[in-house]
């Protein structure tokens, strides 16, 4: 049995699960927290200098997170080092290398990096300010990734995006949209499993003017997390192939954002 | 002043420029001479001889004042004598002139400058009348266009739409060829709107011996008066540009008032631009921006309105005839590594119906995406090899993209988009642009406005410098950088614009290039040119040398509403494609003519890799405001390749529309279309003051003289000396000069009054 069938085997034991597996993993959870918080603590600055960068928004967690767990650092710093290491390896693009920035959505340096991720919106809360310039960011022309949500989350994440774009039609995505088909890699199919859980994941995008015919300004892995992927890469932590796939979404998503 | 020499000496100034000087003494000329030494030695000698009170300086003086006067005594018993050649009277023929145009009955005189031929030439009782019909016989023209023989002077109406000195002259002589003609008199303001010159026809009369006498009317400044003297706008443009026209305000009499200029489409004011108004007798450049909303062939009016005094109103306005296009000019931008600015400048011109921008993105080593191609094989091998695929683009855009990528055939080729197919090309910053890219020393450097040196930086610590961007002053005014609705407006928002950065340290632009937008910052040595273009062959390039301009669309500091980015976008790639020919182009000699004058029509044509082609068979179809078609063969010129051309002459008022068409053997050339406005033209009140110089000049070359009403009284006279037609030589004595006589008087008193104060009387 390969590693990934075990982690598979022992999500099956937590779901019969036993009271103690639960506290063992959410401790695991909190110790990872711990670790993200050291290397995530907060926003992080990086000098502008015409790189593509990774830019990761940080936000005030809702009540429902964890102690300890801001929930937007998830897999970060190794998520974009790793990413940024393959963008630099596959694509011609000239990415900023020591892992990404991080910014808060009310901070006007965001506005140099149109591409940022936004990982596990279902604790996404934003100040009235930062709603204006979500807004913003999105209309004048910047691109947010959703990732890392999955369930109940979805009811957060709606209600938060509505705040920023009342009218935002969420519409799912399939694999012959364009952004997965045209920007880079033409995937045959975008319905992997996900690091963890049954779900099965479901893209859903938010077009400019919600007119199909625009570029999508917005792209939810709901049920999925990319980042999870990439974060753990260089491990064996999943089949070389889903980490691939997971990959291949960040690829893609960039170089639309790039060109659309 | 002429009065006065001719007080003196007898005569005016031109007798003695006509006649020839001859001393025709009735002794001999040998006896006067012996008569005059021997007078002038025994005066020297009895000076010599002289003692008592005076000293030899005194001696010297006053033998010097009694030689003097023996002299002018001498000078007159040689009889000297001016012969001049005169007419026969009524022997000879004189050839009247009268401008018969409207600028005529501009009364910026003692009433307008057409009464005054009515008092002196077209009424028989005159004395100038009288003076010239006793000498002469009197043939009487009226010109504008041409010279048209009249019975009398008051059969001319002040009609006509245009003057042509030169034609008419050359008209009239030849009416007159074969008749004894002692002259032409051209009663004209000198305004001459034929823009052909009048040497060839100066040279001719010169030739015949045909002197011309001018007679100017009017003043040669107005004192109340403004002009829109000249109108710069494009032939052709997209629709919904933004277009800026150039004027000329030329005034009188009102100078630091402030004016509106106002532009009208069909009636509709477009746009305004309030002026205030230069010193007089100077012109001022006005610049008016305005949107073209309709497509079609559109006649937009430049408008002043009258103001309280004004001599002159019809030359406040002008017209312009543009052909608003309502097509989609296709740009290919290819961008040779994934960046931001490839999303936003899609994002600006998105809207513009009339820009279709094909991207060819290179996003890994031999990968490409193409984004807005038509078809599925637009770019399916990448960027073009040949000259008809890159041709079929009107405008170009190479992002950061290396040199080498190329090969140098498609180098050449890039190159020759641009000066032979009339391209344009837009060079942006970039890690791979410009000398960083490695282009220095290729054809594409050739091509660029900026001078190109060694590379800035390594791969690993690449050249970069924020700077903040300014517009220069040619970029203030400039339809490219003009980024809010009115100069100042413009010019207040780029100050606030945010800093952008670049990879590319320009040193500098190319002699002929013009900068538009320039940078500086602190880790800059200078300030450098940030956007500059130059023509170049048939067509223009520009370079961009800022590698995020997207910052002014996505920067925190720029408004969700604003426009800049867009605007900026839009305006420097409508600009980039303005005025890229087609493979066939046409031209008129004339897009607005009176009906009735000629209009040559100019092809040019070319093949789809666009070389000059001259076995084509070319037709224009004119089409007549009245539905009526005519079909003119143009040919080729000869002189240049791919030129073909041929006339035709519009007879209503209205809009003609012309289409060009062909064939090269087997294969059909794409048509291409232009129009021609037929309208009476008021070129006459423009520039429509008395043009002194001009009419001096056809005198002073032909032999005859300028005159002013002041002066006319002469006229007669003056024409009768000259040796043209029948004449016949006349002596007229010189001796009996009055100022021979002052002289004679004024020596012998000096002699007196120089011994009266010596005491030597």
């Amino acid at each position: 049995m390969t590693a990934w069938g075990r982690r598979r085997g022992w999500a099956a034991v937590r779901a019969i699960a036993a009271l103690g597996l639960i506290v063992i993993a959410t401790a695991q959870g909190r110790g990872y927290g711990r670790q993200r918080e050291e290397l995530c603590p907060g926003p992080i600055k990086i000098p502008y200098d015409g790189k593509w960068a990774f830019a990761r928004v940080a936000f005030e967690p809702s009540s429902e997170a964890e102690y300890h767990d801001l929930k937007w650092n998830h897999d970060c710093p190794r998520a974009e080092m790793h990413f940024a290491k393959i963008l630099k390896e596959l694509t011609l693009l000239n990415p900023y290398m020591e892992g990404g920035a991080v910014f808060t959505l009310d901070d006007p340096d965001l506005f140099k990096y149109p591409f940022a991720y936004v990982s596990e919106p279902g604790y996404w809360t934003m100040t009235p300010q930062e709603v204006a310039n979500a807004r913003a960011y999105l209309l004048k022309g910047g691109f947010l990734v959703f990732d890392d949500f999955r369930e109940y989350h979805w009811e957060n994440f709606e209600e938060q995006l509505h705040r920023v774009l009342p009218d935002a039609k969420l519409v799912p995505l399939d694999v012959h949209n364009p952004v997965y088909q045209d920007a880079f890699f033409r995937m045959k199919s975008i319905d992997f499993q996900p690091p963890y859980g049954d779900w099965m994941p479901v893209y859903y995008g938010v077009y400019e003017n919600n007119d199909p015919t625009r570029r999508l300004m917005v792209i939810a892995n709901y049920n999925n997390d990319i980042g999870e992927y990439w974060e753990w890469s260089d491990t064996d932590y999943a089949p070389i192939e889903l980490n691939n796939e997971a990959y291949k979404l960040g690829v893609n998503y960039v170089m639309y954002a790039l060109t659309h | 002043m002429e009065s006065i020499f001719a007080f003196l000496f007898k005569y005016r100034p031109f007798v003695f420029e006509k006649g020839h000087f001859a001393l025709s003494a009735p002794w001999s000329m040998i006896g006067i001479v012996a008569f005059g030494v021997v007078v002038l030695g025994a005066l020297s000698f009895s000076y010599t001889r002289v003692r008592g009170k005076s000293r030899w300086q005194d001696r010297v003086i006053l033998g010097s004042i009694r030689a003097a006067a023996l002299a002018v005594i001498l000078f007159c018993l040689f009889r000297p004598k001016l012969m001049l050649s005169t007419v026969v009277p009524q022997r000879n023929f004189l050839g009247i002139l009268i401008d018969d145009s409207q600028s005529m009955q501009i009364a910026d005189q003692d009433g307008a400058r057409s009464a005054f031929v009515a008092r002196t030439l077209g009424s028989p009782d005159s004395a100038l009348f009288k003076a010239l019909a006793e000498r002469f016989q009197l043939r009487f023209f009226r010109f504008s266009s041409t010279a048209d023989r009249v019975a009398d002077a008051t059969q001319v109406r002040y009609t006509g739409r245009e003057s042509r000195l030169g034609h008419s002259l050359e008209a009239a002589r030849t009416e007159l060829a074969g008749l004894p003609v002692s002259g032409l008199v051209v009663v004209s303001d000198g305004a001459d709107n034929s823009g052909v010159g009048l040497t060839e026809s100066l040279l001719a009369l010169k030739g015949a011996g045909v002197p011309v006498f001018t007679v100017g009317l009017g003043r040669e400044r107005f004192e109340k008066d403004i002009e829109i003297s000249r109108v710069d706008a494009p032939r052709s443009v997209l629709l919904g540009t933004s277009l800026v026209v150039d004027l000329l305000v030329r005034q009188n009499g009102y100078r630091g008032s402030k004016i509106t200029v106002f532009v009208e489409d069909a009636g509709r004011i477009v746009g305004s631009r309030e002026v205030e108004l230069p010193p007089d007798g100077q012109a001022a450049p006005v610049r008016v921006h305005f949107t073209v909303t309709e497509a079609g062939p559109r006649v937009f009016r430049f408008r002043i309105a009258p103001q309280a005094g004004e001599l002159v109103t019809p030359n406040n306005q002008q017209d312009a005839l543009i052909l608003v296009n309502d097509r989609r000019d296709r740009v290919l931008y290819f961008e040779g590594e994934p960046r931001w600015e490839v999303k936003f400048i899609r994002r600006a011109v998105d809207a513009d119906k009339n820009l279709q921008v094909v991207v060819l993105q290179r996003t890994a080593q031999d990968k490409f995406l193409r984004l807005s191609v038509d078809s599925a094989n637009e770019l399916i091998g990448g960027f073009p090899k040949t000259r008809e695929e890159l041709f079929r683009y009107r405008g170009l855009i190479l992002g950061s993209v290396e040199a080498g990528f190329f090969t140098p055939d498609q180098l050449r080729m890039i190159a020759d988009f641009v000066s032979q197919r009339g391209g344009g090309l837009l060079a942006l910053g970039g890690r791979r642009s410009f000398s960083e890219g490695g282009y220095t020393g290729t054809s594409v450097a050739d091509v660029l406005p900026v001078a190109l040196g060694p590379r800035a930086g390594s791969d690993s610590m690449p050249f970069f410098a924020e700077m903040k961007v300014e517009p220069t002053p040619a970029g203030l005014s400039s339809p490219i950088t003009q980024i809010g609705p009115t100069e100042e407006a413009s010019a207040q928002r780029w100050k606030t614009l945010p800093e952008l950065s670049t990879f590319n340290p320009i040193g500098t632009v190319k002699p002929g290039a013009t900068t538009l937008l320039t940078g500086s910052g602190r880790d800059l040595r200078s300030r450098q040119a940030v956007l500059a273009y130059q023509r170049y062959g048939r067509g223009k390039s520009a370079a961009f040398t800022v590698q995020d301009s997207w910052l002014w669309q996505m920067h925190a500091s720029i408004p969700l509403e604003d426009q800049t980015h867009e605007t900026l976008w839009r305006q420097l790639l409508r600009w980039i494609v303005s005025d890229v020919p087609f493979e066939v182009t046409v031209t008129a000699s004339r897009d607005r003519v009176s009906p009735g004058d000629p209009v040559t029509l100019t092809a040019e044509v070319d093949d789809d890799r666009y070389f000059r082609i001259n076995n084509a068979v070319v037709t224009a179809q004119v089409v007549a405001p009245t539905g009526e078609k005519q079909t003119i063969p143009l040919d080729w010129t000869v002189s240049r390749d791919g030129e073909y051309r041929g006339t035709f002459t519009p007879k209503a008022e209205g809009l003609y529309a012309i289409t060009v068409s062909g064939n090269q053997g087997s294969r059909a050339l794409p048509p291409a279309t232009a129009y021609v406005q037929a309208t009476p033209l008021s070129t006459e009140y423009f520039d429509a003051e008395m043009h002194a110089p001009l009419l001096k000049r056809i005198a002073e070359e032909t032999g005859g003289r300028f005159y002013t009403p002041a002066t006319v009284s002469t006229l007669p006279e003056d024409v009768s000396y000259t040796q043209s037609g029948a004449a016949v030589v006349e002596e007229k004595d010189l001796w009996d000069m009055p100022i021979l006589f002052l002289l004679l008087v004024g020596l012998v008193s000096a002699e007196w009054g120089y011994r009266r104060k010596r005491g030597l009387a």
